[in-house]
């Protein structure tokens, strides 16, 4: 078995192959220069492809990866968050093309997007495949993608406020459990409590002083 | 939690519909996004213009699976549509953060519960093109016989539940039985019936058993005249032939844009199958055909998937004569599980093990490597997005569930449509719950 050929639909010869790892990948060739030069990584592993790219060109270049070069298919978005580690930017949103009508040649396009900004233009008008890619993107990261019409909650409940996928997001026990209001008793009422301010947000880190303080406050046994 | 007088909230007798807007907006003004929820969550009466909100599921027979659909009705015509889905959300991604890379075998299962050694191999397959490992002969003829088996069993059971929900009670009890010689074969290579975790990073569990070719002989004799028993009694029934023709129609141009794959997609005339596009596990060596229709609708849906039978049958007739002898398990024990025997036996075999399965051991990938893999499962392409970090477990598991993108054009489809007809499009699609909300 050899490993699977992803620029092309088959590598046939060893020659091939040799020329395939050396070369761009096509949809890189392509791009006009002034596009070309908004890329600033290309990079490969096991022979599949990804570009880089900044947030304020992600727009451009997918328009033109759909209109000129027709790239048809949007296969995933994904994001993946940063949180301490040495990235330029926390997240990378991640979109996976392919095009179907030309030998069904993949590659990925990865965008650095701002924490701070966490807002990218939607595509959904360029795919269709995107309006619950970037819902589900935005349920799991909190990552804004303007122009979608349909930026509901996804898999969580519509009234929950935290981010799973962001790696400051607890991964059990009390901080998890205290994002559902709750009913307690009153008197002879029953009264739903609001749930707490969302613990963790973007931009801040788990075990901070802070964090650690406002846990020790919140496990205090209940009057 | 002490009760501050800022956190006292509403109180449960029923506010009016007006602060209950205001509430609705400021909880929503708070949300990043500030996106207002639009639909209306429970059953409303008249609005005024003979319309009415319907729930479909999540607990309706016919969604099979916690599906809940939000239906604008006018007489029985829908006229908007919208889904809610997330009902069996369980973070699989965020486990798979957690998790080492072999412990995660055990929750694909979960996610296409119905052919959980597909979500074996498919994630196997990544995490090994991730790591440039390439499983022996064996392993792989075995991965693909088994993975040709689920798929039968996967489409047969879709089958046989349209036809159930279709008045074609009977098909739903004979594909049970037929589906159940699949489950046996299962059952004998790795002990269970649903969720198998048959595979593992590098090869898989254990070899077949010595009786595995009978049965998968008496499966190949057993299996086929079922076809032609189930188009014999759908074809040639009236009410199913008229509930699915022209129904949920799909256009080619929709199913790309859509990001349909599978046999939804090629119904459609999409010609995509990653088995044939994008071989893995030897899949070139096997001659097969990959089925296509024209129309799109569900009738054609159900045309597909019984061709596509044909062709799996086809795949496992030539993996059975050509099924190579040798090791089933790639042989660097730096990233695959020794033999068990040999770890009882030998000390290198054990501190392999060892190795392998303590948290903070583990196989590890390069710092900063990500990687894209598909492989096709039954309800289209599933795809795993693996970035590493160097640590043993993965950075960031992305599953692309086939279920979640074919759905996403339902609400589009039944439109216009009437309730009737959703049941027979939703039906044709066999939206996996567990795999659509992972």
């Amino acid at each position: 078995m050899k490993s699977r050929s992803w620029s092309a639909k088959t590598a046939s010869t060893v020659e091939s192959m040799v020329v395939e790892m050396s070369a761009q990948h096509p949809a890189y060739d392509a791009l006009p220069a002034d596009l070309q030069s908004k890329i600033f990584e290309v990079f490969e592993h096991q022979g599949q492809v990804g570009m880089r790219c900044n947030a304020a060109d992600q727009r451009t270049l997918l328009e033109h990866f759909r209109l000129s070069q027709n790239y048809d298919f949007l296969v995933d978005v994904t994001a993946i968050d940063h949180l301490g580690k040495d990235a330029p930017e926390r997240f990378e949103v991640v979109y996976m093309l392919r095009a179907l009508q030309s030998n069904h040649s993949f590659f990925r396009l990865h965008v650095w997007l701002d924490e701070r900004l966490a807002s990218l233009p939607s595509v959904f008008d360029l795919w269709d495949s995107a309006r619950w890619g970037e819902r589900e993107t935005h349920d799991m990261f909190g990552i804004v993608f303007d122009g979608n019409p349909d930026l509901r909650r996804f898999l969580m409940p519509e009234d929950f406020p935290g981010f799973p996928l962001l790696k400051d997001y607890p991964l059990k026990g009390r901080d998890e459990r205290r994002q559902f209001p709750k009913v307690v008793a009153r008197g002879d009422r029953m009264v739903e409590e609001e749930p707490d301010p969302y613990p963790t947000s973007i931009g801040r880190q788990m075990h901070t002083p802070d964090y650690i303080e406002e846990v020790r406050r919140d496990s205090k046994p209940r009057e | 939690m002490t009760q501050s007088p800022e956190n006292s909230g509403r109180e449960t007798p029923v506010p009016s519909a007006a602060t209950l807007e205001k509430e609705l907006e400021k909880g929503w003004k708070d949300h990043r996004s500030g996106v207002r929820p639009s639909s209306v969550s429970s059953i409303t009466d008249d609005d005024g213009e003979g319309r009415m909100v319907m729930n479909f599921g999540p607990q309706h027979p016919a969604t099979h699976g916690t599906l809940r659909s939000i239906f604008t009705l006018e007489g029985e015509s829908i006229v908007e549509a919208d889904v809610e889905i997330g009902y069996l959300h369980t973070g699989f991604e965020k486990l798979g953060e957690n998790m080492t890379y072999q412990q995660w075998v055990t929750v694909s299962d979960r996610m296409n519960y119905l052919s959980a050694i597909n979500n074996n191999v498919g994630y196997s397959v990544a995490v090994e093109e991730l790591l440039g490992i390439e499983v022996p002969p064996r392993c792989a003829a075995l991965r693909v016989i088994m993975c040709e088996l689920s798929r039968i069993a996967d489409h047969v059971l879709c089958v046989g539940l349209q036809g159930m929900d279709l008045g074609a009670f009977s098909v739903m009890l004979w594909s049970f039985e037929k589906r159940e010689l699949v489950y046996d074969i299962i059952e004998a290579v790795c002990g269970a019936r649903l969720t198998t975790s048959w595979t593992r990073v590098g090869g898989i569990m254990r070899d077949v058993p010595e009786f595995f070719p009978d049965l998968v002989y008496s499966f190949l004799d057993e299996f086929p005249p079922i076809i032609e028993e189930i188009h014999g009694m759908l074809l040639n029934n009236k009410i199913f032939v008229d509930r699915v023709k022209n129904v949920g129609t799909v256009t080619t141009e929709q199913a790309r844009s859509y990001g349909l794959t599978g046999p939804i997609g090629r119904s459609s005339g999409l010609d995509v199958d990653v088995r044939r596009d994008r071989p893995y596990l030897g899949y070139e060596n096997y001659d097969f055909k990959v089925p296509l229709q024209t129309e799109g609708d569900s009738f054609s849906r159900y045309m597909q998937r019984m061709e596509e039978i044909e062709q799996s049958l086809e795949i496992i007739r030539q993996a059975m004569a050509t099924l190579p002898k040798g090791e089933v398990v790639h042989d660097d024990f730096k990233t695959s599980l020794p033999k068990k025997d040999a770890v009882h036996k030998d000390m290198e075999s054990l501190i392999h093990h060892f190795k392998l399965v303590m948290l903070g051991h583990g196989i590890r990938p390069e710092t900063g490597k990500s990687l894209y893999s598909c492989t096709e499962a039954p309800c289209g392409e599933l795809g795993f997005f693996i970035a590493s970090d160097g640590s043993d477990t993965p950075y960031r598991l992305r599953v692309r569930p086939p279920s979640l993108y074919n759905y996403g054009l339902f609400p589009r489809l039944v439109e216009g449509g009437m309730i009737s007809d959703a049941v027979a499009v939703l039906s044709s699609f066999h939206v996996i719950a567990g795999e659509l909300d992972r």
